[in-house]
């Protein structure tokens, strides 16, 4: 009995061997037919025996290439063609077009058999790649993706390369980056002065190095990092020492997963991600017996772990006395990822011990993806190596659109057809080294994506340094987009969700329409507008960024704010040794000298951070939330502080009750920890009230909400928010696949503008029909 | 005479007529002014600078100057930093009612005080009195006429290596008045920098080549003035945090209220900018005036594609600088 099927596959199914794949497939169980490339994906029609077909298509689906990623798989039945074998055919240039940009990926099993394999004429050698692994979008000079326009151009393939390479049947068939010792890239180990360290096995010597408590820069796939023995104390100390970074976590590198288990508590979804090709840093809780070094992340349940991803990477584990590293990215501060040589030498001077370095040249730098498993969900807080700049797919045409990102942890947003592609995390938009790296990496990607120069999408914060640089590019139209409206979007675009919806976004820092600080907000809306519904009540910051820098500033000025003379009592008591600037900031507010003022959750946050002595002055962005969130045992549901809802123009939330209740009990020596969880809880009991409020206002309003915001990265928040609007019927969705913090921003700012823009293309065309 | 300006002072009659004579030519020493209403100069040059400048503050008076003091100062440094002798000055007084007439002798004496020593006439003026409540205390508008001397001035000709000099400790004025005003119940033991540059200024285009250009980095601070610089001529400019002239007290001020020196006022401060090769003479020559005398090379110019200021951090990024924008408004989370 005969079956013929016509099937469409969506999603990475081209330059990742899906084709060869189908064919192997089609032989295996003895179909005919014929795959193809279109713009949408891959189109195959098979036929054959019934049952061999069934085999096809759930091999199709449970076995495809490691790189290909299916969204779709569309079945429908066919005529039988009688056709006599199984061809590959010709693409076809109809449908929307699917640019693709090749993506870097962890070394695959069987090329780490090879390199393991002593007979093997790879053996031990830190470059070995094939079709399904190594380095892409990091070599790429120019598309299409070929030799010749990669790093390793300079490298020409020997006879026994060149062999695999042109072999249809090899697995290193067209794998462009192939290499061996004798023709392919080399690693050399220099000591801080520049001179090698003449060796057979520089690897070999960086572990000797390594266990001796060096500090070495390591140059691997997307950059340079600064590696040192994890279990050493010592070490670690230096490292942080050098490099300026007193508290903020270092991830670190760990030889494999039986080793991340001794360390913490994993997972089947974080053991997943951790051996996926795009093989993020992962952030995992600390078991109790775990034994590294205290200070790589201090005063934090967690820790962020990767596997090695590069064979270089697995060659650096072949002691088995030497299990995890720390692997940080190496750049001087607010720089971004140093990946040139000469830059490294020049700026690691004096923080790195020695150089292990390689002459494959790294063309676009990569930092490395950190994310977690929060409440059960994937949670980003960097999207960049391994899926940047995998594109994703809207449903709207979105071309020519360029998001230009917010100020930090910022990224760009490049929009084509229905596809849009989000840049690689670039950090934060201070410095001028940042800025052309931004710059560097946004003309590559336009030049790549090839889209028109439309409409470019800002924030509308008018001190964004994106600001100015729009004006280098000559858009034909510039919008601005509110951040907070952006956050929103981008959620309610990830999960397609078609109405308006309710967007509790809780945020750091956000320009507002109203001129003051946004970054606690419930709005109701959808990509193409939105109206705020409640806020968090305003406070002063005194000194602008000195608050956010110096948390205990804002802290004493909330207090003074809320609670007048009371307020003043209690935050001279809290901050004894700050009495006099104190009554400096009650007379800088007095007078809104240098002040702005803020309802945001970051800065709420911060408040009780420093209220709570956990975090008074910050070393890094986001330390004091990050600090007492640590506190808030998630498992736990705390006992709220009291609250109000203010009935005001907008809903207000007024958390003065809350702050005098905490202020107390820290004067009153209360646990910290219990204070930090009780803390938590009012704030996801201030927004359920504040939601059930809302929607029974709006009684015809759908009870979807979307959640998004920096602060979406608190365990406790997302857990407890989703579960108590959950319990209210309330159907939520959360950021999984883009960043809920400012590294998703531009693709928000991306979506709004292409609602904004069909919005106003009906009516013009409604108004041409009129008239 | 009477202790207050009243309303009839500014009604043109005989209280004008006196408050003119007693406290303004006595002070100017001048009776031309007054007597006409134009004065006439006699000028010889092809080409002269005219500025204008309003003079608004609180406290009128600060320590180390006046508002009187700073509508010269500042209208004459105006003139000196485009390359011209200052040398006439005309004065307009808005007076709110009830204004102390001592005050306003002060005030004058101050201006014919610093007119004197700048070398420059305040040859015309006027005055006019408003209702209480109307102004605050008494604001003055000055014009200044300043002549070009021939083959001096600034080439405004750029170069890759010109080293920019500032001629002393940034934040001084703007940290001294807002102390003065004593809201915030600050004392710090700094004074204005409010002073006329004329004097060194020509002594500096008369004995370097190279002068590129020079400016007052008055409102807006040391940063927002050499914004402007870079972005009219299209310069990159890098200048070196460790590198800039800031007084301990005028840090730590800013530090506790969350300025920035970079964007504080100065009332008696210059930029030069200048050839590589004439940065050490400059810098001499600065030092020999008393305003001068913390001159220093901030940094250099390193660029010329692109209009931007960078400010090299002892960390070895550089932070890219922009004007100040009313209210800095927070951009970190
Ligand atoms: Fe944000
Ligand atoms: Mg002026
Ligand atoms: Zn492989
Ligand atoms: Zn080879």
């Amino acid at each position: 009995m005969c079956t013929a099927v016509r099937i469409a596959v969506r999603g990475r199914v081209q330059g990742v061997g899906f084709r060869p794949f189908v064919f192997q497939l089609a032989a295996n169980y003895q179909l005919t037919g014929t795959v193809q490339n279109n713009m949408d994906g891959v189109k195959i029609h098979v036929e054959g025996a019934r049952e061999a077909v069934h085999s096809f298509l759930s091999d199709l689906k449970n076995k495809a290439p490691r790189l290909s990623k299916i969204n779709e798989i569309l079945v429908e039945e066919a005529e039988p063609e009688n056709k006599a074998e199984f061809t590959i055919i010709a693409s076809e240039r109809s449908g929307t077009s699917m640019l693709v940009i090749p993506i870097d990926s962890a070394v695959c099993e069987e090329c780490l058999a090879e390199m393991n394999e002593p007979t093997d004429f790879r053996y031990q050698y830190p470059f070995i790649n094939c079709t399904q692994c190594g380095p892409r979008y990091t070599i790429i000079e120019e598309l299409p993706y070929d030799r010749p326009y990669t790093s390793l151009k300079s490298f020409p393939m020997c006879e026994d390369c060149r062999k695999e390479y042109e072999d249809p049947t090899n697995r290193r068939h067209h794998a462009q980056p192939i290499a061996c010792p004798k023709c392919g890239p080399k690693v050399q180990l220099f000591d801080d002065d520049g001179h090698e360290i003449h060796s057979r096995i520089p690897i070999m010597d960086t572990i000797k190095l390594l266990k001796q408590g060096k500090i070495v820069a390591i140059k691997g796939l997307g950059g340079y990092h600064l590696c040192c023995d994890a279990a050493n104390e010592l070490a670690v100390t230096a490292l942080r020492k050098r490099k300026k970074r007193p508290f903020r976590p270092l991830a670190i590198m760990a030889a494999s997963l039986s080793t991340i288990e001794q360390l913490t508590e994993l997972t089947n979804d974080e053991r997943e991600l951790l051996k996926s090709p795009e093989s993020p840093i992962v952030i995992l809780k600390k078991n109790n017996h775990y034994p590294l070094a205290e200070s790589i992340a201090p005063g934090m349940n967690t820790i962020g772990v990767m596997l090695p991803y590069t064979p270089l990477h697995h060659l650096l584990f072949a002691d088995p006395e030497l299990s995890s590293l720390v692997m940080t990215s190496a750049n001087p501060s607010g720089m971004p990822i140093l990946y040139k040589d000469e830059e490294a030498c020049h700026y690691l001077k004096g923080i790195a011990d020695y150089y292990l370095v390689h002459n494959r040249e790294i063309l676009h730098p990569l930092d490395d993806s950190v994310v977690q498993i929060n409440d059960g969900k994937l949670d980003f807080l960097r999207r960049s190596r391994g899926y940047v700049p995998d594109p994703f797919t809207t449903s709207k045409d979105v071309t020519g659109i360029v998001a230009f990102g917010g100020h930090q942890k910022t990224t760009f947003t490049i929009g084509r057809n229905e596809q849009i592609f989000v840049g690689p995390h670039i950090g934060d938009l201070e410095n001028i080294e940042t800025i052309d790296h931004y710059q560097h990496e946004l003309a590559h990607l336009l030049k790549w994506i090839d889209t028109p120069k439309g409409l470019a999408v800002l924030d509308v914060h008018p001190g964004y340094h994106v600001q100015k640089l729009v004006q280098e590019y000559n858009f034909s139209e510039v919008m601005e987009v509110q951040h907070h409206h952006a956050h929103m979007a981008a959620c309610i675009d990830e999960h397609q969700i078609s109405g308006p919806a309710f967007g509790i976004i809780l945020d750091g820092t956000g320009y507002g329409l109203d001129g003051n600080i946004w970054g606690f907000e419930i709005f109701h809306g959808d990509a193409a507008g939105f109206e705020r519904l409640a806020h968090l009540h305003y406070t002063p910051l005194p000194g602008g960024e000195k608050c956010i820098r110096e948390p205990w500033r804002n802290a004493a000025a909330m207090l003074i704010s809320l609670h007048g003379e009371r307020g003043l009592e209690l935050a001279k008591a809290i901050f004894t040794d700050r009495v006099s600037e104190i009554d400096l900031l009650t007379k800088m507010m007095e007078r809104n000298l240098n002040t702005v003022h803020a309802g945001t959750c970051g800065r709420l946050f911060d408040a009780v951070s420093a209220i709570c002595g956990v975090t008074k002055v910050s070393s890094y962005d986001g330390e004091a939330a990050i600090q007492l969130a640590e506190l808030a045992d998630e498992a736990i549901s705390f006992e709220p502080y009291p609250f109000a809802l203010l009935e005001k123009e907008l809903l207000t939330l007024d958390f003065r009750a809350m702050l005098q209740g905490i202020a107390l009990d820290v004067l009153a020596g209360k646990d910290i920890s219990k204070i930090s969880g009780r803390f938590h809880e009012t704030v996801v009991q201030a927004i359920t009230s504040a939601m059930e409020k809302l929607s029974g206002k709006n009684p015809n309003a759908e009870k979807t909400i979307v959640l998004s915001g920096g602060s979406l990265h608190n365990r406790y928040l997302r857990k407890r928010i989703t579960a108590e609007l959950t319990k209210r019927n309330f159907k939520v969705f959360v950021p999984e696949n883009i960043p809920c913090n400012d590294g998703g921003l531009s693709y928000g700012q991306l979506v709004v503008a292409a609602a904004k823009r069909s919005a106003s293309q009906c009516v013009l065309e409604y108004q041409q029909k009129l008239f | 005479m009477e202790k207050y300006i009243s309303l009839a002072h500014g009604d043109g009659g005989e209280l004008s007529h006196r408050l003119i004579r007693d406290v303004f030519i006595e002070a100017f020493g001048d009776g031309n002014a007054a007597m006409f209403d134009a004065a006439s100069v006699a000028i010889s040059a092809s080409k002269i600078a005219v500025t204008t400048d309003s003079f608004v503050i609180k406290p009128i008076f600060f320590p180390e100057g006046s508002i009187g003091k700073l509508a010269v100062a500042g209208t004459v440094n105006d003139l000196a930093v485009s390359g011209a002798k200052p040398v006439y000055l005309t004065c307009g007084f808005v007076i709110e009612e009830g204004f102390p007439i001592a005050d306003l002798r002060r005030i004058v004496t101050d201006m014919a005080n610093e007119a004197r020593k700048t070398g420059v006439k305040i040859v015309a003026g006027d005055t006019k009195v408003v209702e209480r409540g109307c102004a605050d205390g008494v604001y003055i508008n000055t014009t200044g006429i300043g002549v070009y001397e021939a083959n001096i001035g600034c080439s405004l000709e750029f170069e890759e290596g010109d080293a920019i000099i500032v001629s002393g400790t940034i934040g001084d004025h703007g940290i001294a008045v807002l102390a003065a005003r004593g809201e915030l119940g600050i004392t710090v033991p700094i004074t204005s920098d409010c002073a006329s540059l004329n004097r060194m200024l020509e002594m500096v285009l008369q004995h370097t080549e190279g002068v590129r250009i020079m400016r007052d980095p008055t409102r807006g601070g040391l940063a927002t003035t050499l914004v402007e610089i870079a972005e009219d001529f299209n310069l990159t400019m890098k200048i070196n945090e460790l590198d800039l002239p800031v007084k301990k007290e005028v840090h730590g001020v800013c530090d506790l209220l969350g300025f920035d020196p970079l964007y504080i006022a100065n009332e008696g401060k210059a930029i030069i900018v200048v050839a590589a090769n004439e940065k050490d003479k400059v810098i001499d020559l600065l030092r020999e005036f008393p305003e001068g005398k913390d001159a220093v090379v901030i940094g250099s110019i390193i660029g010329k594609d692109k209009g931007q200021l960078l400010l090299e951090t002892p960390l070895g990024s550089k932070r890219l600088l922009t004007r100040l924008s009313g209210t800095m408004f927070p951009r970190i989370c």
